[in-house]
Parts: C-alpha cells; structure tokens; sequence
C-alpha cells in the first residue's frame, strides 16, 4: 500500500456527515470550520454525486462559521456562538446539528458547550467530524451516533414489526433514494414498519422516533454498524447487518434472517416465492436475446465495500456472469477484509473472483494482468473476453485500456444522472440488469 | 526583496487590501473606494460556506498535463478534483485528442499525523508518486492542516527533490489563512514562478551573437502570453488566439490551464502578457516585467462589445498595430451587431441579475446592459482596486442606483435580494444558481469552461443561450411552486446586510499600498 491515497473515492468524515445532514428533512446543518469546507463538499458532490448537489439546505447554503487565522489563535467558541444565535434567527430548520472541520478540531473548541448554550431554543447537536478523522463513511456514523446520543426519543416504547435502515450513506451511494425505498418496499411485503429517514417521503419525526424500532438492519458490511451500535447501547435495539439486497438472491437471504430476528409469523418463503415469479415473468423477455447476443460477460468490479460485494454476488447467484476481479477501494483493517473475503466465495469451478484491496485503483490493470500471464499461444490464450467494467467513473479508464464496455454504480458517479433510480429489491435487480445489458449493447 | 524570494505569497487582503464584505448601492461604493483606494474588510455575524483558495488551486493544477498533483491534507480536501475533473477530461481530449483523468492524490491526515506530523508521509508519497506515474511535474498543495500543526512542506520538498526525477512545485494554499480565494492564483504562479521558470539545459547556444539576438527580438516581437488561470474554456482560448493572430503574434502561450509544464520557462520569451481577467493575474505578471522584461497589458476583460474592442485596442497599442485592430474590430462589430438583431426584442427592458466573481460580474453587466436588459442588482465575490475601470464603466451605463452586494457567494443576502427585486433574469456562477432556481427566476451559469463568453463570440453565444432560457423557463418556474429556500419567511422583509459588520479595520498588513515588490 502506498502512503498516498489515489483520487480518494469518497469527501472526509466532515463532508459524509454534512452530505448526510443535507438529506435529513427539516434539518439544518451548521458547519464549524474553515470556509472553504462547503464548496468543496458541494463541488466534490456535484462532480461524484450524478448530478445531485445539496438539498433543503446544502450546497453553500450551509451556515458555517468559516474560521480564520484569528480563530485559530484565539479559538473560535466566540464566532460559533454569535453564528449559532444568528441561524436560529433566519434559518428554517427543526433540528441543528454543529459538525467541525479539521481547523477546529485541532484547536480544541468545545462546541457541545456551545450548543447547550441554545438548547431551550431550539433542538441542537453537536458532532465531532474533523475531517482528519476519517472518510465520508466514517462521517455518517460520527454525525448519526451523535443525533441518537442526543435527539433521538429517549426510553421510547418499542414499536411491534418497526425497524430502521442503516448503512446506505447517501451521495456516497448515489442510489440512495432509490435503494432507501427498495428496502422499504421490500420489507413491507413482509409486513414491516420501515423508517428509512433520508427519502422524499421521509419526515424527521421518523428520525426521532427511530428509538421505537423493533430491530435495525444495517445494509452494509462496514458502514453503519457504528450507529447500531449506538442504537444497541442507548436505546436497546439489536442489528442484523446484511450485503446490500440487490437482485432475488440477496432480498430472499434478507428476509429470512429479518423475519428470524423479529421472530415473524408471515409466511416468508411465500413472498419469496411470488416476488420472484414476477421477476422472472419480467426477466423472461430476454431469454432470446440474452442467448442469441451471448451477453454472458466476465466481470471486473472496482467499487466500495457496499457495491463491492452487492454487484460481485448479484453477478455470481442471479445473472450468472463470472466476475474475475473485485477490488476494494475502501481502507480496510485486517478483521474487516476477512470478513468480505468470505463474503465473495463460490463453489468450484466457478470459484469467486480475486480479491484485491487496494485504494489505487489504476492499479486495477495490473491485477488483471497477473490473473492472464502471457501465454504460448495467442491463438488458444485464455483471455479476458468478453468483459466488462462495473465501477465509477474513474474506472473508465481501465475499460478503455480493456476495450470493454464500463457502468459506473460506485462514488464517483460523473457519467450518469440519478434521482430515483435504485438497485435494490427484486426491482432493482431488474434495474440493474437493464443498465448493465444496455451497456453491452450501446454500440448494437 | 521579491515576493517571490519567500515561501509563500502574501495574502490579498494584505498585499491589495481585497475585502469580501459590502452593500449598498454602486454610487456609495465608487465614492468610498475613490476615497480610500480600498473598502474596510468587515465582516458577517452570519455566514454560509464557501470557498477556499484550495479550490481554484486545485483546478488549475489539475489541468496541467503530466502533473501529478499530490494534496497534502485531510482526506477530503481536493475532493473538489471529482467536478473538476470534467473540465480535465474535455479539456485534455480537446487539445490532444486523448481523454485524460487528472491525476491527484491526497495524503489522508489522520490523528496520527495530526499529533506527531506528517512529513514523512508527504516524503514517501513524492517519491512513490514519482516512482508510479513518471509525472514531469509533482505539485504538492498544502491545505489547512499541515498549516495548522506546521509541517514545513517547503523543507520536505527540498529533501525529496534530488532523489526523484520530476520536478516538484510546493504551492501552498491553507484555507484559514485568506477568506480571499483569489490568493490561489498568486499560490500557484508563486510555486510555478519558483520552479520550473528555469530553461532547460542545453538550449543555451554556445555563441550569443547578433544573429541571435536579431533572432530573439523578431520571436519575440510575435509571440505573445495568454494568461487565462480558469476564466476561460477552449473555446473562449481560440476566439482570443484568433484576435492575437489577427495582431500578427503568431505565437500563442495560454497560461497556466493545460500548459506543458515542460514549456512554460518560454513565457518569459514573449514579447507581451495579456490576460482576460484583470482580478487574477497582476502577480506574475509583474515578476515577468521586473524581472524578464515582458511588459502586460492588464484593464479590460473581454466580454462584452465594447470591453472586447477595448481589449483588442489596448495590445494592438503596445504592439503597434492600431490600423490592423481597427479595421479588425470594425468588421467584427458589424457582422455580430447585425447577428444579435434577433433577440434584442426579447431582451428589452428586462430586469436582470448578476453574481460571480468581481471582474466578470462587472463585464457581463455592462454587455448585458448592452444587450438592452436593465440591471437589477449586482454581486461580487470579493473587490479589489483592478475593478474600479469598470463600476466607473457601470456608472456611465447603468446609473448610481444599482444594488451592490459584495459577498463570497453568502446565498441568504442574495435571496432577500432577489425576493424584493425580482429581476426577470439570473445569472451565477457555478454552484450559485440554485437560489434563483427555487425562486423561480430564469437563470444561466455565469461561467463554465465548457461554454462560450469571451469575445465578440461569446456575447453571441450568450445571448443566444439566455434568449434560449428566457423562452422556456419551465424547469425553473415548475420548481419554485413546489420547494422552498431553507430561510425563515420574515428574513425576506428585513434588510439584506443586517449581518454585515461595519466599523472593522482593513486587514492589519495592508497599508494602503501595495507591498515592497
């Protein structure tokens, strides 16, 4: 690994906490930091995001106390006060939530107390997110641990069959919305109560009252899992976590081990069952062309930890391509990457794909290159062909140096525009189906 | 001594007194920057985000072929790379006809470093860098953090230079440091400026004698510097080099987007500067006169009819070609006069509103006021002395009455604004059209490098796409029923500078004039 960090694939934990504060409803996000800070969120979301900058208040909306040389001697408690008092007055807002940037959490400023001092006004918290801590998904579980430790109902009576969505970071993952109410759809299905937070039809006492929630079910190996635990510990709410439900096999593995958890009396297996005679009565449409085009691919994934192990294992069980390659750009400890490892394993001959954890990710070429050593012949060569590259858009580069077609799913999303798209669900699988055939065939 | 024999530049509230706090109408502001030379730099008792010199910084040298660009900061500075990098892509496959990604890198600080530095790190990121990509230039751009816990990023640059082959340019941008992000230009010329200025070995020739010289004069009397830093795209690069051309300089350096970094000790080569933005580029251009010789041209910028022609008369005066420009800009004027017939009609009496950084706020009002709109209200970024030539142009044109808000971007004085004025037009710079947007105003992105502005082109594409804008607002209107501003409704009666802080002193290192240089 190197010292340096190629095009990181994310903002820092600054930026995913403000990015999610932005997809909060009824939320104002009052940022403590230098000023530059929003702009470059906004411009990194604008450029990564597909097309989807802010919200209700972000952008360079954001309040923020933009700091300067003088703060940074004298402390800058004094600015953020007057600044807190001043967007109590004009912003628009249900909940305020202080997050810092790197300047002012090196100088130590205690904005806690800053925020109590205006807690009879109005509903505050305070996260610690100094941008030196760690990346956007970091920021996510900062910034939600805080709201729960601080906002969220306290000692609330749980809720029969209620749960809550973690682990889906929103503009980290620029299906957000889309994948929020695929979950939701999904698990409605088995009669679930599902408070997802983040979409259009999501209000903040949702968020509140999350503290009801029966079970919370983080859909991510890694992210997320902080929060539940903060759930766990101050509210008593136990989590599953699970890979991200994309396609038929992974939504069926969801159910069962939800309605387990929640102990569930509804006939799961017949919702399975009838979920996915619709996605096949869908599906069967293609079986011509499908065959005929031989659309079979092999694939390389460059991608998160979220749409890492989603895509690898929606190519392996439902649409039956071979993925050759994943590469995580994440950084990743030792205990977690075993724990993926495992995730993406097949039986003989298919076998999973190498797995390689690497946050350069034009290193991806290289990867490849030891898995099709030069061979005797190039008549009979076993080669990497057809293929394709599932990633960002970064990775267009890679697939250019392949000649295979490229579909960007994984931050940064520049090629595509997103607003309710989602992969999630048996819909989703279809989705996703329909996007990566289409990029098979852009050029028919 | 030189600015340039320091470290680091100064910052332009020091070195201009550049301030970014300001209301009040366009007379009040010409009476007090004649008295002063310069505004106090007050303040906000609130404020929005921003942005920071990192930024444009960024931009800059991510554009620049065969740089690897290695920020030295948190994890999420130079995430701004991932919109930026369209313009990289575009940029590159435009003038090479290879689509090319920007490369950066970032050290990703974390608690660690922040406790016990992280100068090693910045060390072995340079020489693995090298190592990896081969670049021919290695920026390192600093951001707040080593600033703030005092790596001496000069001193690590130093150390690593002798054991790798690219040339590495320190650029240091620590956002706390100037709320005037203009200071990114002085950042990057200073590091370019301190580096790579240098000609290459070898190209010296063996014997100067006359011929050489003789040489040197005639190259030089046609080649000219095209300073544009990012106010222009290719497209507004083309219709200038067609001005200059037609001004016999048969050579054209754009500086510094997509410069070869191998190329760019030639800008001392040249017989003349000139730049489009007046606010950027005095810095190096000033080293390039007192030091090497090459005189610039800097008081217009070229949008707008007249600025344009005024532009074009200026250089055409220092190179001695008023006859060549004349006829040059007679022609011109006539075929884009004749083709902009067709949306005057539209435009008439239109109220229209603007906001971007000082320069080409203040330029585009003046073409737009051209074009037959009224101007409503106008925003600037930040205000230094550069710009005073054109509020005098916007007080012949336009009348003392004009709203003018100073302000780095701060949306909530905006929307107040324009909740009262109402203008019929909006026009923003990237990420600041939102406001407007929501408000239901037709709007149009005041600058994008992708898009024509410059020239007599670019007045004609402008007013070609607002005319576009204008007919079919739909997208704007429809928004404004459904979704609203995050602002309390009784911001929208009170007076939009409520929260400018007057009474504060200008920047304590700025004297009223302009550092010893």
């Amino acid at each position: 690994m190197s010292d340096y960090i190629e095009r990181p694939r994310c903002f820092c934990s600054l930026g995913g906490a403000l990015s999610t504060l932005e997809a909060l409803p009824e939320t104002i996000p009052v940022m403590h930091c230098a000023v530059g800070c929003a702009g470059s969120i906004a411009w990194a979301q604008n450029g990564g995001c597909a097309l989807q900058v802010g919200g209700h208040c972000g952008g360079l909306t954001v309040p923020s106390s933009n700091v300067g040389e003088k703060d940074v001697v004298f402390g800058g408690t004094d600015r953020l006060t007057e600044q807190m008092k001043n967007t109590l007055e004009i912003m628009d807002g249900r909940l305020y939530v202080i997050i810092t940037g790197c300047v002012t959490e090196i100088i130590g400023d205690d904005i806690r107390a800053v925020a109590a001092e205006f807690s009879s006004k109005a509903d505050i918290v305070a996260a610690n997110t100094g941008g030196f801590k760690g990346n956007s998904y970091l920021g996510y579980d900062i910034v939600l641990t805080a709201i729960i430790n601080q906002y969220v109902k306290k000692s609330a009576e749980k809720k029969k069959r209620s749960v809550n969505i973690l682990g889906i970071v929103p503009y980290m993952d620029v299906f957000w919305r889309g994948n929020l109410k695929g979950v939701r759809r999904i698990l409605e299905k088995i009669g679930l109560c599902v408070n997802t937070f983040f979409t259009d039809e999501d209000s903040l006492d949702g968020l509140k009252n999350s503290s009801e929630a029966e079970l919370n079910i983080v859909l991510s190996d890694i992210y997320g899992i902080d929060t539940a635990k903060a759930y766990e510990e101050v509210h008593g709410i136990p989590y599953i976590t699970a890979t991200l439900p994309v396609g038929p096999t992974a939504v069926a593995d969801l159910l069962k081990a939800v309605s387990k958890a929640l102990n569930l009396e509804t006939d799961v297996d017949a919702v399975i069952a009838a979920e996915n005679e619709k996605f096949y009565r869908c599906l069967e449409l293609f079986a011509d062309a499908y065959n005929d085009a031989d659309l079979q691919r092999y694939a390389v994934i460059i991608a998160d930890v979220n749409y890492a192990v989603a895509i690898t294992r929606f190519l392996l069980d439902d649409l039956g391509w071979i993925p050759v390659m994943t590469q995580f750009t994440d950084v990743l400890d030792d205990e977690q990457r075993e724990r993926i490892i495992d995730k993406l394993k097949s039986p003989p001959p298919l076998n999973g794909p190498r797995v390689v954890f690497d946050t350069n990710a034009s290193e991806a070429i290289r990867y490849i290159n030891e898995l099709y050593p030069k061979q005797e012949s190039d008549k009979y060569a076993e080669t990497l062909s057809p293929a394709m590259v599932i990633g960002s858009s970064l990775d267009r580069a890679t697939a250019l140096k392949m000649g295979v077609p490229h579909l960007s799913v994984s931050f940064p999303v520049s090629n595509r525009a997103i607003l309710n798209r989602g992969y999630i669900g048996f819909e989703g699988g279809l989705t996703l189906i329909e996007d990566l055939l289409s990029a098979a065939v852009a050029a028919r | 001594m030189s600015y340039f024999q320091q470290k680091e530049p100064p910052k332009r509230e020091d070195r201009l007194g550049a301030c970014i706090v300001y209301g009040g109408t366009l007379r009040e502001l010409a009476d007090k920057t004649r008295a002063c030379r310069c505004l106090s730099d007050g303040s906000r008792g609130f404020s929005q985000g921003s942005i920071c010199l990192l930024l444009p910084g960024i931009a800059i040298l991510n554009s620049i072929p065969d740089n690897v660009n290695l920020v030295h900061g948190a994890i999420g500075c130079g995430a701004c790379s991932h919109s930026q990098n369209a313009n990289s892509r575009t940029g590159s496959g435009m003038r090479t006809g290879t689509v090319k990604d920007a490369v950066w890198l970032s050290t990703a600080l974390n608690e660690t470093d922040v406790i016990s530095g992280a100068e090693n790190k910045l060390y072995n990121s340079i020489l693995e860098a090298d190592r990896l990509y081969r670049p021919k230039t290695i920026t390192v751009i600093a951001s707040c953090v080593p600033g703030i816990i005092g790596d001496d990023v000069d001193g690590v640059v130093e150390r690593a230079q002798s054991r790798v082959s690219a040339r590495i340019i320190p650029v240091h941008c620590e956002g706390f440091k100037t709320k005037i992000w203009a200071t990114a230009y002085d950042a990057v010329y200073h590091g370019v400026a301190r580096t790579i200025f240098d000609d290459p070995d070898l190209t010296e020739p063996l014997v100067k004698d006359d011929l050489y010289f003789q040489r040197l004069e005639n190259k030089k009397a046609h080649t000219v510097n095209l300073f544009g830093v990012s106010s222009m795209g290719l497209a507004d690069e083309r219709e200038l080099t067609r001005y200059l051309n037609a001004l016999e300089q048969r050579t054209v350096n754009p500086f510094p987007c997509f410069a070869e970094p191998d190329s760019i000790y030639k800008l001392k080569y040249a017989g003349l500067s000139v730049c489009v933005c007046p606010t950027h580029d005095d810095y190096l251009l000033e080293h390039l006169k007192e030091e090497y010789g090459v005189p610039y041209v800097l008081r217009h910028m070229p949008i707008g009819i007249e600025n344009t022609s005024d532009w074009i008369r200026d250089i055409a005066g220092i190179l001695d070609k008023r006859d060549i420009a004349e006829r040059l800009i007679s022609r011109e004027t006539a075929e884009l006069n004749a083709a902009l017939e067709k949306y005057r009609p539209l435009f008439k009496g239109k109220r229209v509103f603007i906001s971007a950084g000082e320069f080409r706020a203040l330029a585009t009002a003046n073409l737009l006021r051209d074009l037959g709109f009224d101007v409503a209200g106008i925003r600037s970024f930040h205000h230094d002395e550069f710009a005073n030539v054109e509020y005098e142009k916007l007080l012949k044109n336009v009348g003392d009455d004009v709203i003018i808000n100073i302000a780095n971007v701060q949306p909530f004085e905006e929307a107040n604004l324009l909740a009262s004025l109402k203008p019929d037009l909006f026009l923003g710079h990237w990420n600041g059209n939102f406001t407007a947007t929501k408000l239901g105003i037709p709007s149009h992105v005041i600058y994008n490098t992708g898009l024509a502005y410059v020239g007599y082109r670019g007045v004609f594409e402008i007013a070609r796409r607002l005319y576009r804008q204008l007919i079919n607002p739909a997208f704007n209107k429809n928004m404004s029923k459904h979704v609203s501003l995050p602002y309390k409704k009784d911001w929208y009666g009170k007076n939009p500078f409520t929260y400018i802080k007057s009474g504060l002193e200008a920047s304590e290192g700025y004297d009223g004039e302009e550092g010893t240089q």
